[in-house]
């Protein structure tokens, strides 16, 4: 599975999100301060089961900014992280 | 069906027990997530123990001190007060049944299971580093001090002890995780990490399987 789709996979199982709802996220879909179920204590969980499932490790002085801005900026950090 | 339940018990001196389910059978003592996701997984858990208690299986479902009904403050509990807490809840299940429960721990509940010694079924068991990583990053998120997650206050004794705390390796454990899951397991389930969830959610179907998954384990 490509990394956008495995994040859209981890998305729906974090936040709840329906199939069609996670199957729109595209790289300009706003996330942190948009997506009303993505609230801090949801960045917590979804930033820990990218860990878990991406197997990568995400430090403190890392979180926010542009990688929980939109999708696309997300697909970034964690690709990024993998060398991809 | 009257014994269904839940009944409230005290246990370990005014804390806050709920069990479901007739006392002749198996017994199993149900250790809860930590934190923000015990409040996630309430709903998936009373159902796991009514469909376990339908199914002859007393289920014991301690507030931990400091947590959920508990009459004292997270902040003035220290990590081996839940150690004997764990103890003193089983001791009441003896009492109350005759005898020992067996115990279903679920994330960070799986810290605490090597307490008693007896066989142990985990669900998705992680580390107190990692819970303590939710909890930093959540302040961190929310521009709150991180010495004061969403909350919860730790007091040094347990934020220590956790950062320290893994699920403790026996043969005698069953670890489950979900199929998304690919760290080592003995078993893989399909179900939705409803520990997750910012918002309390319920999925039947993972609590099936859960509750499938724990009543082949405790007859077998």
């Amino acid at each position: 599975m490509i990394i956008e789709d495995q994040l859209r996979a981890i998305l729906r199982d974090v936040l709840g999100l329906d199939a069609a709802r996670a199957d729109a996220l595209d790289a300009d879909t706003p996330l942190f301060g948009a997506m009303p179920e993505l609230d801090s204590m949801a960045v917590a969980g979804l930033l820990t089961e990218i860990e878990d499932r991406l197997h990568i490790l995400i430090e403190d002085d890392e979180v926010g900014g542009e990688m929980l801005e939109t999708f696309g900026g997300l697909v970034a950090f964690v690709k990024a992280k993998r060398g991809e | 069906m009257s014994r269904r339940g839940p009944r409230i018990h005290d246990y370990a001196g005014g804390e806050f027990m709920l069990a479901y389910g007739d006392t002749s059978g198996p017994q199993l003592l149900v250790l809860q997530p930590l934190f923000e996701e015990m409040n996630r997984c309430r709903v998936l858990i009373a159902s796991i123990c009514r469909t376990l208690a339908d199914d002859s299986i007393g289920c014991w479902l301690p507030d931990l001190p400091g947590t959920g009904e508990s009459p004292r403050g997270l902040e003035t509990i220290r990590w081996q007060e839940w150690q004997s807490a764990v103890q003193a809840a089983a001791a009441v299940v003896e009492g109350e049944t005759g005898r020992h429960p067996a115990v279903a721990a679920l994330r960070g509940g799986a810290l605490l299971d090597h307490a008693l010694a007896v066989p142990a079924w985990r669900l998705a068991s992680t580390s107190g580093r990692s819970l303590l990583s939710d909890l930093r990053r959540s302040a961190i998120a929310s521009g709150s001090d991180p010495a004061h997650p969403a909350g919860y206050t730790l007091s040094t004794d347990l934020a220590e002890a956790l950062a320290a705390a893994d699920a403790e390796a026996s043969p005698a454990a069953r670890t489950v995780r979900l199929a998304t899951d690919d760290r080592p397991a003995d078993a893989r389930i399909e179900g939705l990490p409803l520990w997750r969830r910012p918002e309390p959610d319920f999925d039947a179907a993972t609590a099936e399987a859960i509750a499938r998954d724990i009543a082949n384990w405790i007859k077998a």
